[in-house]
């Protein structure tokens, strides 16, 4: 079905970041980008988010790392990735000569750490960005930064304070109020809040009394949890005025304009890659006629138009 | 620790496409092949690589699962059939759950009696447009691809994965294990010269002679067994309750074979598909004779592209070391001395 739509403004602010469209793809779901070349216009996109980098090498946790549950993934792979050295040597070359803007994922256990991989990222070509994973759920550490508004608010001010790169917080569904901690990244000066990592789960195979995870608890991703993320973006919407990064079961053009009328200026993609991967590329192409559909002439004047009920 | 991505581990070939099922037939019990049009992934996909398949529409089961190429063919039907709008132009809006299943779905397809024919000659046969995968049937996905009828669509990815190498020698003996047999009819048609495979298409060097050791709960679940043998491949069959072939393991039948070869003074290679107990087996019988041994393993996957890391094996290196690897990106085909099992 071809479709035309007048000529319309794709193009999003985060912050000091600007993107030519809302869609990008998330951390951990897009490998490091040269896996998907073939299968996707990486052109296209309005931004690519490589797994997430630590300062060290990490194996990864034991199999079975993934499980596949009603309408999601149950994951802990547990950040399996070759260090910060290995990613600059290995993956940056590739990525830098990508046109579209790279925002590197970042994981520290400590906000030590978090410093030190933001100042080692920072003078490397083709860095367009820093998102930094205060929400891994998966590792020890990563998750206590993205449970503690004050906590979140010194990672991300440290981080601020090395570079000038856009910093983005990602933050986790696991704590009762995400607008407290969504306050402690804009107080911190992140130029957006990404919303949200995996919800906390476990699988169970009763027959042999076991997890089916190797680390016993995962995040929960998919479909499954878009409720839950439409619901954190709606609540830190009125609590900050920082842009916010959509991010949760993302699977259509629909759940799209969903997440960018309830307050995400952009949104990622991430396990619908698994099993749609020319996804993200399509949706790019498919989002003027929703926008015209929507009466807009632009994503900026969609973002945040949720009326309310009565 | 981890290795670095190399070009040669990116699934750098494929592409993604909404499908139209050819065929979908019963080739024995809880055992199918299924058949669609998709003249890129045939053209290119290589024996021991595999496509992700999924049933378009729904999220339960809401991921793809990796499928072994049984065979790459030219059908009539897929050069007439025009390319079906891809999934993304016609559905990006949210489907209602019922929508991926066809009203006329429910019933079962007919026993099947189209063949997978080779022509004399590699150079004679018109490009392959088609695609034959053979399932079991025992999860959420295969018991309802198995009710899809010719018509229906579904979302394929491919082709992925190394695949096998060309396999010097002069004897290649194949060591399946139930559905693990599914790999290995093409790599015995291209290295017996009858069939060439991939774009542009590759040599293999010609081997003299194919065995194929097939193990099975019984009779009722040996499949496409002629279609072996119309090769010219020396098959043995091996079952649980001796119902057809030997009663016992198919990893005695490799061991009978490897020695029957040692005393021709053969140099055979052997490559093998199946559980992973009867692959550890195999592989040490392999050792045991000297004869060098290709795995394909078939660790859970979600997204059989690299991206999820979720389907590693540990797989030795050579500081005697080992990290985990990727089964979809990095294999599945691996040496089997380099397997941790």
């Amino acid at each position: 079905m071809s479709i035309t739509a007048p000529p319309c403004n794709l193009s999003v602010q985060l912050g000091r970041l600007k993107l030519a469209n809302p869609i990008l793809v998330a951390s951990g779901t897009f490998g490091y980008a040269r896996e998907m070349e073939s299968l996707v216009q990486l052109r296209k996109l309005g931004g690519i988010l490589p797994k997430t980098v630590t300062r060290f090498p990490r194996a990864g946790n034991a199999p079975w790392r993934t499980v596949e549950t009603a309408a999601g993934l149950l994951n802990s792979i547990g950040l399996d990735n070759d260090g910060v050295d290995e990613f600059i040597r290995g993956h940056m070359p590739y990525l830098a000569t990508l046109e579209t803007p790279v925002i590197v994922s970042v994981a520290g256990k400590t906000a030590d750490e978090f410093v030190e991989l933001a100042r080692l990222l920072d003078p490397v070509p083709g860095v367009a960005g820093l998102e930094l994973n205060v929400s891994c759920p998966n590792v020890s550490g990563g998750i206590d930064f993205g449970a503690d508004p004050a906590a979140c608010e010194r990672v991300v001010a440290s981080v601020r304070q090395v570079t000038q790169l856009p910093v983005l917080a990602k933050l986790t569904p696991n704590v009762t109020r995400i607008a407290d901690v969504a306050r402690g990244a804009e107080a911190g000066g992140a130029d957006a809040i990404c919303l949200i990592n995996t919800v906390l789960g476990m699988a169970v195979d009763w027959r042999r009394r076991r997890p089916l995870l190797g680390n016993v608890v995962g995040g929960l991703s998919g479909p499954a949890i878009k409720p839950i993320a439409l619901r954190c973006v709606h609540q830190v919407a009125a609590a900050v005025k920082t842009p916010l990064v959509g991010i949760g079961g993302i699977s259509n053009l629909d759940d799209v304009m969903e997440f960018l009328v309830t307050g995400a200026s952009a949104i990622q993609v991430g396990t619908a890659n698994y099993f749609d991967p020319s996804l993200s590329e399509r949706l790019v192409d498919a989002l003027p006629g929703a926008l015209a559909e929507a009466g807009v002439a632009s994503v900026v004047d969609l973002v945040g138009t949720l009326r309310r009920n009565g | 620790m981890a290795a670095l991505l190399h070009a040669p581990y990116c699934a750098d070939q494929a592409t993604q496409r909404t499908v139209t099922v050819l065929e979908n037939v019963r080739l024995a019990r809880d055992t199918y092949r299924v058949r669609f049009g998709f003249p890129e992934l045939a053209r290119r996909i290589t024996p021991g690589q595999f496509l992700m398949l999924r049933l378009a529409g729904g999220a339960d089961p809401l991921l793809g699962r990796p499928l072994a190429l049984y065979d790459a063919v030219h059908d009539p039907l897929a050069a007439q059939e025009s390319p079906p709008p891809s999934t993304a132009q016609t559905s990006m809006s949210s489907q209602s759950p019922t929508a991926f299943q066809s009203p006329v779905a429910s019933q079962s397809p007919v026993e099947g009696q189209a063949q997978t024919s080779f022509p004399s000659s590699a150079s004679s046969s018109p490009a392959p447009n088609a695609v034959d995968v053979v399932y079991l049937v025992k999860g959420r996905m295969t018991s309802r691809l198995m009710h899809y009828l010719p018509g229906q669509t579904l979302d394929v990815w491919g082709p992925l994965g190394n695949g096998f190498p060309p396999q010097e020698t002069d004897h290649l003996v194949m060591v399946a294990g139930g559905i693990g047999q599914t790999p290995f009819l093409a790599l015995a048609a291209e290295h017996l010269g009858l069939r060439r495979y991939g774009e542009p298409a590759r040599q293999v060097p010609r081997v003299k002679r194919v065995t194929f050791c097939y193990g099975a709960r019984s009779a009722g679940y040996l499949a496409a067994v002629e279609d072996f043998e119309r090769l010219g491949v020396e098959v043995k069959i091996a079952t649980d309750d001796g119902s057809r072939g030997r009663r016992g393991f198919v990893t005695e039948l490799l061991r009978e074979t490897l020695a029957e070869a040692g005393t021709v003074g053969s140099r055979p290679r052997v490559v093998c598909c199946g559980p992973e107990a009867m692959m550890e087996r195999a592989a040490a019988i392999a050792a045991e004779f000297a004869a060098p041994c290709q795995v394909s393993l078939e660790t859970p996957m979600a997204c059989g592209i690299g991206i999820c890391f979720t389907c590693v094996a540990k797989v030795r290196d050579d500081q005697g070391g080992w990290d985990y690897k990727r089964t979809c990106v990095e294999g599945p085909i691996f040496d089997a001395e380099r397997i941790e099992w």
